[in-house]
């Protein structure tokens, strides 16, 4: 059921860009611990939204 | 109610089938590989098999990957990086968790996952949840000993996950987390169906309350087929006026099938995170038609410490019909029917221990609690029954044992030796029983 109000590229983009602040962060954090252990929880949750959203792109029309 | 309400994931729980199934190769073809460049498990199995992920290029190639069982991992653990060896995947550094199978047939296999494999199966166990009904206006009571074992740990997080309260039943005894249950009006828990039955049992004979009486809503079942048996789950129900769900996993797979509010008679596989593989018994044909019995080879996506690749999980199941809840994941109509190594033959006969519980179950005079022995007595083989009658049937063993002798010879074409035990003298038992005893030799 690919709903057609639901903009399933939008949100693809939108988890990639996510993931790309939390990347950049992670750069620049210097090493502080609650920065970069925070962020790896972060990386784990958006993991599960590529899992849900993203992987199945290249499916829909 | 907005479709998005009704499924955890709209987008991959109603996925055309075709495009359902192009996901899984992809998702297969991808583990395969981290499989292969990451564990000397894997390696060493693949190499000796002359098989490269690069041999995987149509569906039909699946087969050609070796397959995996619990006893590889075995022999390749308790090595360093301590205490998983070559199975591992991951830097050690990585593992966030430590959680081990229960034993039951044989040293039990250490399971590593790192923090994204753990919210992964807090995320597979939302699947679960959602497709159960659970929602943020739940109050989950969780009667389960929290320790070495997975069990309900990452029903644990999906319930947060999912926005219910969750209320840890921790160390208290079965009496006590009933109390709790009543003073907090829990409205959903989850337990093994044993359990589920033994605190009916607890709550009516020792606190003098009918659980029906509680505010127990919704019950999630796990850890045992009894769920998706029609005779068990109707005890289920009625004893404490709730729904009853299946749900089946394992710790080196993780939670990859559950029963919807549709019922049908059965769980759903999630196919979009799992690949689910019915074999056949005796030749390894792959199943595809439903209702012809078959051996559960399973694949997980996405978990990346310690992946597990082709599982052969000695489970028995058969497709069913389509379910009528919009979901294309396929339904395994009775769930998992029993193991391969408990499905044997018995005066020649082919003896599934689950078809018993089914006829116990189903008679009403008969307490919830019974135990199968099969022994050898010269060339002839006996199945011992053991049962308890209801105290409160009003009925006798010599009354009831030509009824229950029938329906035994009925359902299983077999004859048993029943014995009748008092009430409350067979083993209770809080997270999974052990029913089924073959003390034959040769077996």
């Amino acid at each position: 059921m690919l709903s057609p109000e639901i903009d399933y590229k939008e949100m693809d983009r939108i988890i990639g860009d996510v993931k790309s602040n939390i990347q950049r962060l992670m750069e620049v954090s210097g090493g502080i611990q609650c920065v970069d252990r925070n962020c790896e929880r972060i990386m784990a949750a958006i993991k599960m939204l590529e899992l849900n959203i993203s992987d199945v792109q290249e499916l829909l029309p | 109610m907005k479709n998005t309400d009704l499924y955890w994931n709209l987008l991959l729980e109603t996925l055309p089938r075709d495009k359902l199934k192009a996901l899984q190769f992809k998702k297969f073809k991808r583990i395969v590989k981290w499989g292969y460049e990451n564990s000397k498990l894997y390696r060493r199995i693949y190499d000796e098999a002359g098989f490269t992920p690069d041999d995987l290029q149509t569906w039909g190639d699946i087969s050609k990957v070796p397959m995996l069982e619990k006893e590889h991992y075995r022999t390749a653990q308790a090595k360093d990086p301590w205490p998983y060896g070559d199975s591992l995947c991951v830097p050690i550094e990585k593992v966030t968790e430590y959680r081990q199978t229960s034993g039951t047939t044989g040293q039990p296999v250490y399971q590593p996952d790192t923090w994204q494999d753990w919210e992964w199966q807090s995320e597979c166990w939302s699947y679960i949840l959602y497709a159960q009904g659970f929602r943020d206006t739940d109050r989950v009571f969780i009667p389960f000993g929290y320790n070495v074992f997975t069990a309900y740990w990452n029903g644990h997080y999906a319930c947060e996950k999912v926005g219910c309260e969750v209320v840890p039943g921790g160390i208290l005894n079965t009496e006590e987390r009933l109390l709790k249950i009543k003073e907090l009006r829990a409205t959903a828990m989850m337990a093994t169906p044993t359990y589920v039955l033994g605190m009916a049992e607890t709550c009516r004979k020792k606190l003098g309350i009918d659980p029906a009486e509680l505010t127990i809503e919704k019950i999630l079942c796990a850890g045992e087929p009894g769920a998706s048996v029609p005779a068990t789950k109707k005890r289920m129900e009625e004893a404490w006026g709730a729904k009853v769900y299946d749900h089946v996993g394992a710790t080196e797979i993780g939670g990859w099938s559950y029963e919807c509010t549709s019922q049908p008679g059965g769980p759903h596989v999630n196919e979009a995170f799992f690949l689910v593989e019915l074999l056949d018994i005796d030749t390894g044909e792959p199943i595809e038609e439903p209702y012809r019995p078959g051996k559960i080879v399973i694949t997980t996506f996405d978990r990346l410490a310690q992946p597990c690749i082709r599982f052969d999980s000695k489970d028995v199941s058969m497709w069913g019909d389509p379910c009528t809840c919009g979901r294309t994941f396929r339904v395994l109509q009775g769930g998992v029917h029993g193991r391969v190594d408990h499905i044997t033959k018995v005066k020649g006969v082919l003896f599934s221990p689950v078809s018993v519980e089914e006829v116990v179950r189903g008679i009403p005079e008969l307490g919830d609690e019974y135990e199968l022995v099969v022994t050898k007595k010269g060339d002839v083989d006996v199945i011992t029954l053991k049962v308890e009658l209801d105290p409160q049937s009003g009925t006798t063993p010599e009354q009831l044992q030509p009824n229950l002798e029938r329906q035994l010879r009925l359902k299983t074409n077999l004859a048993y030796k029943i014995e009748f035990h008092p009430f409350g003298n067979l083993p209770r038992y809080q997270v999974k029983a052990k029913r089924f005893k073959d003390l034959r030799k040769h077996v």
